[in-house]
């Protein structure tokens, strides 16, 4: 317990001497305090004293209590916890290991009666320990500005804590092995950036793949809508022209004396006769048909090419998808729904196509299916393995 | 010369006692062949060697720092590698950096704390040995402002601040002044007069010659020469005579007694040596020179000097590094595999001195 607790009073010191920290630590300062700035009234957004009137954005359309939620979950966590904080967090910690194990440091702590893979872990859990104080921080503020700002008191708020905490352990197990492998702090940091970029791109293949696929997904409804509506007209049409048909034919055998004829099946040629509006309208029906073979085709082959991405990551950590978690618990699908609503997602569709559903809101949707186990488990298992190896090489390593 | 002729064997335990550790690096660099050293209890001893001779090596050992290949022998009566066992000894690293972010007394008190050594302990060691290094007025400073020497003295502290039995030092004195030198060897002797066993690795031949009771050389990764420094230097004292006068002793000698020149020795079979300015007669024994100092005075020879000279431990360290067949000095570093294995053809002292 001496050893445990001399490694966490040595991580403080650590902590407490690095400038990036408190620079960091402040900087989160600013980001609450603009937070608690705004807020929202009945005429739109607010700012301090000042009202902002926007038609569809005020309390009348979503609660005060979910514009916070919402302004935590996108710009607090995932903009400035998940991106610019975890940036200088990387950048704060890549010097951990490398300082670590350098030459004439190294010996002195594994010189000591304490297990290497204790001594490990625990320098391990300081680098975690620089985003937990600072999530934990920005968590609390973040709680009380929602609490006495929005009348919410949301504990869930707090789960930003594990969360951001996962996504940046995803990182500093890379930091921590190239650390370890190369003892340089350049290399440690260079690396895990490269590694975050990669991250980055395949995410971004997977979304843009997937909102490709929903998009096209969302035409086709469209489609097949419009298609029903044209088979429809084309029935109609061709039981218009076939009524004429059988009414000039009644015309006919009346004039000539003969019996009535009983209404008979009409070649497509005659229907179009009767109506030569039809040829257009059945080849709209066609083109149709045509857009909805195509558009299956292309989402099959989206669908292929996605899935493949989500096999990909299915091996990485997914650093978006785990801050996205945050979003799931503190914003329910109606409030997803309100929101779309709010930020005129049903105006934008209406002035598109009305028949294609909310692409975003589907998109959305499409993510919050997936699976928090294969999000959470198969990240946690990537850093498991990275940290199995690290701690393999650390503990049989001659310094 | 043999690896330790008649060593003393001191009746205390051993603090230290290796027997026949290796360790080779990638299958080929030989850094330890076989190296076996004793360290009694209330000893200080000493382990020298030429720049990449394995001493480091076997210090981080001794430390778990790096795993022996081989190895049989305990460290305070547990095996080498033995974790809990560490708790009871002090360790000073070459080139130790400590974090830049402490204080000296932060330093002392975080690495007590691995050691396991109570709050309270650790603040009452942290006055007593800052004191005691002298570095007092510097506890609350960081280490990153520090000197070369004033980081030697905390460490030296660091060290001592779980009250070792055993204290490992690599190169303790390296960039200290005089005064701090000689602080220093004050504490390890009163390290050692506390009963307690001091292991020293050193460059500084004289610092070593000034404190340890017992030294070890170690060269191309083993043990040339090991005991203390009378039984190394057990038959190596001679005595070197000056005379007075322009010529040079030996031109006297041949003149006045050619035979013992053509023989090279004096009548009892001691090696004459000499110089441009004196002659040496290899002997520790008085009386045996007589004969040639009355031979000089019968020829009314004026001497000017006639002294006995035991060798220091650089002569013989420079004898341990020396191959005897070239008279080269060997090669630094470590053995690399050969075909026929071992030292690769630079063998010469390492291959004399073998295992102890």
């Amino acid at each position: 317990m001496t050893q445990t607790i001399a490694l966490l009073v040595d991580a403080y010191r650590e902590l407490n001497a690095k400038k990036l920290f408190w620079i960091t630590l402040i900087l989160s300062g600013f980001i609450v305090a603009a937070f608690a700035c705004v807020g929202l009234d009945a005429q739109g957004r607010k700012i301090l004293w000042w009202s902002f009137p926007i038609p569809m954005f005020n309390t009348g359309t979503i609660s005060l209590d979910l514009f916070y939620k919402f302004v935590f979950v996108n710009f607090g966590a995932a903009l400035w916890l998940a991106w610019a904080a975890m940036i200088l967090a990387v950048v704060s910690t890549a010097s951990i290991i490398p300082d670590f194990v350098s030459g004439g440091a190294v010996e002195l702590s594994l010189s000591k009666p304490i297990g290497r893979l204790r001594l490990f872990l625990t320098k391990y859990v300081t680098g975690l320990l620089f985003v937990m104080l600072q999530v934990g921080v920005v968590s609390l503020a973040s709680f009380m500005v929602i609490g006495l700002r929005g009348g919410a008191w949301e504990p869930r708020l707090f789960l930003a804590i594990p969360i951001v905490v996962g996504v940046f352990s995803y990182l500093y197990c890379i930091s921590a092995l190239v650390g370890l492998l190369t003892r340089s702090t350049v290399a440690a940091l260079l690396l895990t950036l490269l590694f975050w970029i990669f991250l980055f791109i395949l995410n971004s293949a997977d979304a843009a793949t997937l909102a490709i696929k929903t998009d096209m997904a969302g035409r086709l409804t469209a489609q097949e809508k419009r298609l029903v509506r044209q088979q429809a007209e084309v029935e109609r049409r061709e039981h218009w022209a076939a009524d004429q048909l059988n009414e000039k034919a009644r015309s006919e055998a009346k004039e000539k004396g003969e019996p009535e004829p009983s209404p008979s099946a009409w070649t497509p040629e005659q229907l179009d006769s009767a109506d030569p509006t039809l040829p257009n309208v059945r080849g709209e029906r066609g083109r149709l048909e045509k857009q909805i073979e195509e558009s299956t085709d292309n989402i099959k082959q989206l669908k292929r090419w996605n899935d493949g991405f989500v096999i990909a990551k299915t091996i990485f950590p997914k650093t978006t998808e785990t801050t996205g978690l945050l979003e799931r618990v503190l914003v329910s699908d109606s409030d997803l729904e309100k929101l779309a609503k709010a930020f005129g997602g049903e105006e934008r569709r209406g002035r598109r196509d009305p028949d294609r559903p909310d692409s975003d809101l589907e998109m959305e949707r499409a993510m919050r299916d997936r699976s928090v186990g294969w999000i959470v488990g198969t990240s946690l298992g990537f850093e498991a393995l990275v940290l199995l190896a690290t701690c393999w090489i650390f503990c049989r390593r001659d310094f | 010369m043999s690896a330790i002729a008649k060593t003393t064997v001191p009746t205390r335990p051993w603090a230290v006692d290796l027997a026949d550790v290796a360790k080779t690096y990638k299958g080929r660099i030989h850094a330890l062949r076989g190296v076996s050293m004793k360290v009694a209890m209330g000893e200080i001893f000493g382990l020298l060697g030429p720049n990449g001779a394995g001493k480091s090596t076997l210090v981080k050992i001794l430390m778990t720092v790096i795993s022996p290949s081989r190895a049989k022998g305990s460290v305070l009566g547990h095996p080498v590698g033995h974790k809990p066992t560490l708790a009871r000894v002090g360790y000073l690293p070459e080139h130790h950096r400590f974090p830049d972010y402490l204080t000296g007394g932060q330093v002392l008190e975080f690495y007590a704390g691995l050691c396991g050594v109570g709050r309270a302990e650790r603040k009452k060691r942290r006055g007593e040995l800052l004191e005691l290094v002298g570095m007092a007025r510097w506890g609350d400073t960081r280490v990153k402002s520090y000197s070369k020497g004033m980081r030697q003295r905390i460490g030296i502290a660091q060290a001592l601040m779980n009250d070792p039995d055993l204290v490992v030092l690599d190169e303790p004195t390296d960039g200290v002044d005089p005064v701090g030198r000689r602080d220093i060897r004050n504490i390890l002797l009163e390290v050692k007069r506390r009963g307690k066993a001091v292991f020293l690795n050193s460059h500084l031949l004289s610092e070593l010659e000034m404190v340890c009771d017992r030294v070890a050389i170690l060269v191309q990764g083993a043990v040339a020469s090991q005991g203390t420094i009378g039984e190394l230097t057990e038959g190596r004292e001679r005595y070197e005579i000056e005379l007075e006068g322009e010529r040079a002793p030996f031109d006297v000698l041949r003149e006045i007694a050619p035979e013992l020149v053509s023989a090279g020795k004096l009548a009892g079979g001691e090696a004459i040596e000499h110089t441009p300015t004196m002659l040496r007669v290899a002997t520790g024994d008085a009386a045996r020179v007589q004969g040639l100092v009355d031979l000089f005075r019968g020829r009314g020879v004026v001497i000017r000097a006639l002294r006995p000279v035991r060798p220091s431990l650089e002569d013989l360290f420079m004898q341990a590094v020396t191959d005897p067949t070239t008279g080269h000095v060997l090669d630094p570093g470590a053995a690399e595999n050969s075909k026929n294995g071992g030292a690769g053809g630079r063998g010469g002292a390492a291959a004399r001195g073998g295992a102890a």
